[in-house]
């Protein structure tokens, strides 16, 4: 109800998907479904630079990922390394943890698309990836106070910087980071920056964030999709049944039967 | 009636093809340089996220069946690849190619299936995403 409502406010107000000019100072319309681009593109230089010192940009944005023990220049913290390397793919294969979603730390670079619905003081990330739905506040607000609940898609206020929106992220519940057993804490702190490229059919995004409790420098993904007019986002609806489906693997017959 | 566990063979690069994972890392479940095809009959078939999954007798040249599981990529992924519930039934005869499992168990993840006519069902990863 919420999405098609906004749908419907974005429709009723004529929003374009023309990126603004010098001589709009209204901000560009991201609106729409996006799809990672998965074809090699270079990282955008002008995003880049803006991202804070001591800050590694990994490498395992969309269909790479990396292996165990790799994290990609982060580095963690002792206690957060020995926590990692003590992590087993395995660890996931249960019915309690299969169906865990990410918080958006990892969720947000995946091979899995999302659609964006724009106002002036709210704007809407629903992604397919876990039926993950992020509300991020444009009306000036600040984030709750820090014993506030956290959850996997954490709280986010937005503000424009140009043409760019910047998306202010804390009270993420901790979950991991790489994929591969190396998680974030409850205080990890996330600012992405999105702008649209030329033609407003691709969408740009640095995704930068620090968390002190378990690495001692920073992280960032540079992430790109592309627009495809006329798609949705699918229902997600994991099963955790999957688990027992790998649990069985070489199993005798008529094993957990 | 059953196939026959064919040659694992190393030599297919598959160079610019990816491995759309969901929740578990295909890194470390799969080894991206072992590419193996196996044929058999399908047995089971679960079209639900994170990952679908199908369940294969495959007949090696002795004779023994041998029971394998193919892990696909996320049902969201494979319905835009042309994928529905119905692509593949218990009793048919396909062929999978895919990337085994690091552990050494009869589990590969999907690359490319085909029917009993060698039609490919759905496509391949790395022909189209999102």
């Amino acid at each position: 109800m919420l999405l098609a409502g906004l749908a419907a406010a974005v429709a009723a107000v004529g929003v374009g998907s023309i990126p603004a000019t010098a001589a709009d100072k209204s901000p560009p319309d991201l609106t729409g479904f996006w799809s990672l681009e998965a074809a090699p593109h270079a990282n955008d230089p002008g995003l880049i630079a803006k991202l804070p010192p001591n800050t590694v940009v990994l490498d395992d944005t969309g269909i790479t990922e990396f292996p165990s023990g790799d994290y990609g220049g982060l580095k963690p913290r002792p206690e957060a390394l020995a926590a990692a390397q003590k992590w087993k793919p395995q660890d996931e294969m249960t019915l309690s943890r299969v169906c865990a979603a990410p918080s958006v730390i990892y969720a947000i670079q995946g091979p899995f698309p999302f659609e964006i619905y724009q106002t002036p003081t709210l704007i809407v990330f629903k992604y397919e990836y876990f039926d993950q739905v992020r509300l991020i506040f444009m009306d000036g607000r600040g984030h709750p106070p820090a014993d506030a609940p956290h959850s996997k898609v954490g709280h986010s206020v937005g503000h424009w910087d140009g043409d760019e929106l910047v998306v202010d992220t804390t009270h993420l519940a901790p979950a991991t980071i790489t994929n591969n057993g190396l998680d974030h804490s409850a205080n990890v702190h996330m600012v992405e920056r999105y702008k649209l490229g030329a033609g407003g059919k691709t969408l740009m995004a640095t995704q930068w964030f620090e968390d002190p409790e378990v690495l001692d420098n920073n992280g960032a993904r540079f992430i790109q999709w592309e627009k495809k007019e006329g798609n949705y986002v699918f229902p997600y609806d994991c099963d955790p049944s999957f688990a027992t489906q790998y649990q069985q693997i070489g199993a005798p017959e008529g094993a957990g039967k | 009636m059953l196939g026959k566990l064919l040659v694992a063979a190393s030599a297919l690069f598959l160079l610019g093809q990816g491995t759309a994972q969901a929740h578990h890392s295909f890194a470390a479940f799969f080894d991206s340089t072992k590419v193996i095809k196996i044929r058999g009959t399908v047995t089971d078939f679960h079209f639900t996220n994170p990952h679908g999954t199908i369940g294969l007798d495959v007949t090696d040249a002795q004779g023994k069946v041998q029971k394998w599981k193919a892990e696909t990529n996320a049902p969201v992924v494979l319905m835009r690849r042309g994928w529905s519930r119905t692509s593949v039934k218990p009793g048919d005869v396909i062929t999978i190619e895919g990337w085994g499992s690091r552990d050494g168990k009869p589990y590969l993840r999907l690359r490319a299936a085909f029917d009993a006519n060698g039609k490919p069902i759905g496509q391949p990863f790395g022909q189209s995403d999102g």
